[in-house]
């Protein structure tokens, strides 16, 4: 049994109480990157001279007698379109090859202060846009429960780091479903914060309206004690909430007796897998033993969200990647003219999906084509929100897949860009809407693959989602199922 | 094109000129709009710069508020509507000195919206026009490229300590009608941004800036013909849009009278200014018509402006150019040339005048037209020659007053005021002690007889000839009384001659 | 949708992404399934009035004190650069 096996609570405490020194902790995390990395391409780089440095400051403050932190000694692994100041950043780019940043993101620093030690950069679709990390530059990301499969995407590296033992905790970006759909995929928990919770200076931007960083662990408590130190207002964020935070690993321990859940129909019609919906339906009814109640109701909008979605994400894209464009950081193709520079460079260092975002948020936006349908998709997103006002003045919580099925195979929506976006069908609305949502294991797929459940809730109600998914947790045992490795 | 237009007949008197101005005003913040890099001109290449404003991945935008408050200012002197509520948005294009791709711009909620600026073209009858503005929108500025000049294509250099320095863009509505109304609404616009300290407005230093837009309209049987618009790049002096302006509208005319195309022929050409030619050059066209594909910044919130905040811009405007003008007229007696030499002289020379006007006035009324001629010659030539503001002039209005109040009752007439204020300025001294220099003491009464006695006495026959109506004779005897006395005031002697001789 | 035919070439310039015209092709053909699901926008019911929905957030007024933080070293900025001389960034001719 590795040290990394314990909760992190558990974990942090053996490190502060000098029980366990931050060293060990980074010596089981690298030793499970060499061994896992070449079968399962998890990581892009690893951090382990700083990870060693940060160890031996974090063990020589407990030997001083010092307080270092609720996350003292934790390795956790970082999506790699999250900067880290020195140390190369790729968002899963070739143009962001040699990048290194200049300065850390917030929550790299927040993680810092809290003692946490970033193990390395974890792989991705390149800057977030996919469903399945098949869109990195460095190669796909294999699941740990079966390398024929996907780990989902785009935080499909996070996922996985925390699936095969890498790291008991990685940090994901979510804009579409991009913690929820991998952690469903890689049987662990991830939640996506409310829109402005997490600060997201040092993101690299993919759709800046739908994008939201969080964390991904084996269990809800783990993330709960995450988010208390990845929240909070951010000065260099002008979207950051200034709301107040709670202590969300406290609020995990109430009960959820008279928690009203609310049951959307139109997330259990066709398209989705019999067995998920068995195991998410078994769920359902594990809450209700729980005391939980539950209330039928309608987001009639929600079927258009893929569609709203693949309109403003692609558009603010299409925008935020103007930046990469061979002059100031990224890679560069050389040109006689700077048109054909930058054409040149943006063309080879790019990936096909990247391209294909692009295009169609340019074409979205331009004045010449279809700018109507900004405004229009705008205005469903409107619709949809008011979906979620009117729903969460019935009910606390909405339960329902994270995923209408289990992983896929690798290549299996190589020539079908459209069916890939499907996968983002009951994740994508949260984002749009900016409400926080959790997807948590609740069961297998004949084959051996996990099950994810999905729990939303009303703007800054974290704590409520993460109290039902850690009461799920003290009465199931999904969440402590390990892949074989 | 109209067929059946007779275009020969069509004289450039007919036309009616079309001129609209887009003015970027750089606001006087000591940080940029959205990172706190300094926005000081003139630094080493790529030193005011940081990951924000080199547009480095994962970085955001924050706003600066005093660039706001100084748009607020700016909107409210130009008489614009104020937004309660304004957002800014992306203005998508490439260019190397443009890091992130995309301008942070204001579309559809710019922080002023509409208002004017009232404008009288200087000696002209013609009355004074209120020039339309359509809005003004705060914006950040880009950075510099410095372009290979050799024609051998060398690469071009990119520096962007600019990149990010807050700009208000000033829009007028077209509705300037001559190259001289263009000039005098710059001027004009210019003082105002003085006057409330809201910009450098140094041309050479690119902290204002502008462009103008000009076609030319034809009334035709009742139909209005316009020309194809013109957009005029890089005017760099208040001069050159002048001449910019009238060189265009010649060439649009001659243009227009070998082609006929019009409006509806050709989309909207950049033209640049060519100083050392003097004329308008074709532009070359870029890629694609301009797409900007605006749309609002998903990094950046909305900013609701509130009554106080408004009511406290107002307050600290202070009293404006073109009332200032008027209160120099009517208060002071000044008439619409001198008070304007004043005004524009800047807020700091109104107040010179002011307190030297009140402080050398008598019975409660100013001495505005002594105070302007001695501020319009003495002093602006002492600015000039020495290259100096008025706050640099080393004799205070309080000392000048006392100095033009001696002047007024007598006691040193204005050509001895003028040695008097030599002195003062070379030795720092106040009146009295240069009075005292110079041996200048009052006349008194009996002295006064005295001396007009003696001269009564010593040229009967000039005293003739003033008995005999030739009155100009005096000045005879002022030349020959200072001669005698140097303190005695000539105003003051003729009357008592011409008192005792009984005229 | 049969306009995306004649514009991927287009879209790609104001782009600024080279595509051969067997990429745009692709792309074209991709644009039409895609085009089609999302045109599906088209057929919701929008009420009057409904206000476009930009940000998942609607709080107002993140401003911030109007003070300088001191720059980055030179070095700093231009070292991710592909090719400066030190001082500028260096760019092909832009015309």
């Amino acid at each position: 049994m590795s040290v990394l096996d314990n909760s992190i609570e558990q974990l942090a405490q053996q490190v502060s109480s000098g029980d366990v020194s931050a060293a060990q902790c980074v010596d089981a995390s690298i030793a499970q990157i060499r061994a896992q990395n070449d079968s399962l391409n998890v990581m892009i780089s690893d951090c382990e001279d700083a990870a060693r440095e940060r160890a031996a400051s974090i063990d020589a403050k407990i030997a001083a007698g010092e307080n270092a932190g609720p996350l003292a000694g934790v390795p956790i692994a970082i999506k790699d379109g999250i900067c880290t100041a020195g140390h190369v950043t790729t968002a899963g780019s070739k143009m962001l090859e040699n990048f290194a940043p200049p300065y850390d993101a917030t929550i790299v620093q927040r993680l810092n202060d809290a003692g946490a030690i970033c193990i390395g950069k974890a792989n991705l679709d390149e800057f977030a846009m996919g469903s399945s990390t098949e869109n990195s530059f460095f190669g796909v990301t294999k699941n740990p429960w079966s390398t024929e499969c996907v780990a989902g995407g785009s935080s499909g590296g996070s996922a996985a780091a925390v699936a095969s033992g890498i790291a008991p905790a990685s940090i994901g970006s979510d804009t579409g479903g991009s913690i929820r759909q991998p952690a469903s995929f890689c049987g662990i928990t991830g939640i996506k914060p409310t829109y402005g919770r997490v600060s997201r200076f040092g993101l690299i931007a993919f759709a800046s309206s739908l994008d939201q960083i969080g964390p991904m662990a084996r269990s809800a408590k783990d993330c709960a004690i995450l988010m208390n130190v990845l929240s909070g207002h951010d000065v260099k964020d002008s979207t950051s909430a200034r709301n107040d935070v709670p202590d969300f690993a406290a609020d995990c321990e109430q009960d959820i007796k008279r928690l009203r859940l609310g049951i959307c129909r139109q997330h259990f019609e066709e398209g989705l897998n019999e067995e998920v919906k068995a195991s998410v339906e078994e769920a359902i009814k594990a809450l209700e033993s729980l005391g939980a109640e539950t209330v039928e109701i309608d987001l009639p909008h929600t079927k258009h969200a893929v569609a709203t979605y693949y309109v403003v994400a692609p558009c603010e894209a299409s925008s935020n990647l103007s930046r990469f464009d061979g002059v100031r950081y990224t890679s560069r193709e050389p040109a006689e003219k700077l048109i054909d520079m930058y054409s040149q460079t943006r063309k080879v260092n790019f990936g096909e999906e990247v391209i294909r975002r692009i295009l169609l948020g340019t074409y979205s936006l331009s004045s010449g084509y279809d700018h109507e349908l900004y405004k229009k998709a705008s205005q469903v997103r409107r619709l949809i929100k008011n979906d979620y006002d009117a729903a969460f003045e019935k009910v606390d919580v909405i339960v329902g897949p994270t995923v209408p099925t289990t992983a896929f195979k690798i290549g299996q929506h190589a020539q079908d860009p459209l069916a890939m976006y499907l996968a983002d069908i009951y994740t994508a609305s949260a984002n749009l809407a900016g409400v926080p949502g959790i997807s948590l294991p609740c069961g297998f797929s004949s084959d051996g693959m996990p099950i994810g459940l999905q729990l939303q809730s009303n703007m800054f109600w974290e704590s409520t989602l993460l109290k039902a998914a850690h009461q799920y947790q003290t009465q199931t045992d999904w969440h402590s199922k390990r892949p074989q490795s | 094109m109209n067929a059946t237009i007779d275009r020969d007949s069509i004289k450039f008197s007919d036309a009616k000129l079309i001129v609209g101005l887009e003015v970027h005003v750089q606001l006087k913040t000591d940080s940029k709009l959205f990172c706190g890099c300094s926005t000081k001109f003139g630094s080493d290449p790529n030193t005011q710069t940081c990951p924000v404003c080199t547009g480095m991945p994962g970085t955001l935008p924050v706003l600066n508020q005093k660039a706001l408050a100084l748009s607020i200012k700016t909107g409210l002197a130009l008489n614009c509507e104020i937004a309660r509520y304004t957002k800014w948005d992306r203005k998508n294009y490439f260019y190397p000195d443009l890091p992130k791709g995309y301008q942070i711009s204001q579309f559809d909620k710019p922080v002023c919206g509409e208002g004017f600026v009232e404008v009288k073209v200087p000696k002209s009858d013609q009355p004074s026009r209120k020039i339309r503005l359509e809005r003004a929108h705060l914006e950040e500025d880009a950075g510099k490229s410095i372009h290979d000049e050799s024609g051998k294509g060398g690469v071009s250099r990119i520096d962007l300590n600019r990149t990010g320095t807050p700009l208000l863009e000033i829009v007028t509505k077209p509705n300037i009608r001559s190259a001289e109304e263009a000039k005098a609404f710059l001027t004009e616009l210019k003082q105002i941004l003085e006057y409330i300290a809201v910009s450098d407005c140094n041309m050479q230093e690119g902290s204002l800036r502008c462009d103008a837009n000009v076609n030319l309209h034809f009334e035709i049987d009742g139909e209005t013909i316009a020309t194809p618009i013109v957009e005029i790049k890089n005017l760099n002096s208040f001069r050159a849009a002048e001449r910019a302006i009238t060189h265009e509208s010649k060439r649009q005319f001659k243009q227009w009278k070998k082609s006929g195309e019009s409006i509806h022929d050709a989309p909207k050409q950049t033209r640049g200014w060519d100083d050392s030619a003097q004329c308008t050059t074709p532009q070359r066209e870029k890629e694609e018509s301009a797409d900007y594909r605006y749309f609002p910044d998903p990094d950046l919130i909305a900013v609701i402006i509130t009554d106080e905040e408004i009511e406290t811009a107002k307050n600290s405007l202070g009293e404006l150019p073109a009332s200032l003008r008027t209160t120099l007229q009517s208060e002071y007696g000044l008439n619409e040339y001198d008070s304007a030499v004043i005004v524009s002289a800047g807020r700091k020379m109104v107040d010179y005048f002011r307190a030297l006007a009140d402080g050398s006035g008598k019975d409660g009324k100013p001495n505005g037209k002594m105070a302007s001629n001695w501020v319009g010659q003495e002093i602006m030539r002492y600015l000039n020659e020495h290259n100096a503001t008025i706050e640099d002039y080393p004799v205070s209005a309080e000392t000048l007053a006392d100095l033009l109040s001696r002047i007024v009752g007598g006691e040193v007439d204005q050509t001895r005021g003028k040695e008097v204020l030599a002195e003062m300025l070379s030795s720092g001294c106040d009146v009295q002690s240069a009075f005292d220099k110079l041996g200048i003491v009052k006349v008194d009464s009996g002295d006064l007889d005295a001396l007009c006695q003696q001269l009564i006495d010593e040229n009967p026959a000039v005293i003739e000839e003033i008995k005999g109506g030739k009155l100009k004779a005096v000045g005879s005897l002022i030349g020959k009384a200072r001669q005698i006395n140097p303190n005695v005031n000539p105003g003051v002697l003729r009357e008592a001659i011409l008192k005792i001789i009984g005229i | 949708m049969s306009q995306s035919h004649t514009s991927a070439q287009k879209i790609a310039s104001l782009a600024r992404i080279e595509l051969t015209d067997e990429e745009s092709a692709k792309v074209q053909s991709e644009f039409d399934s895609i085009l089609e699901y999302i045109h599906q926008l088209d057929e919701v019911e929008i009420p009057d009035g409904t206000e476009p929905f930009f940000g998942a957030t609607e709080s107002t007024n993140a401003v911030r004190e109007d003070a300088v933080v001191p720059s980055f070293d030179r070095e700093e900025i231009l070292k991710n650069a592909p090719d400066s001389d030190g001082e500028f960034y260096r760019v092909p001719p832009v015309l």
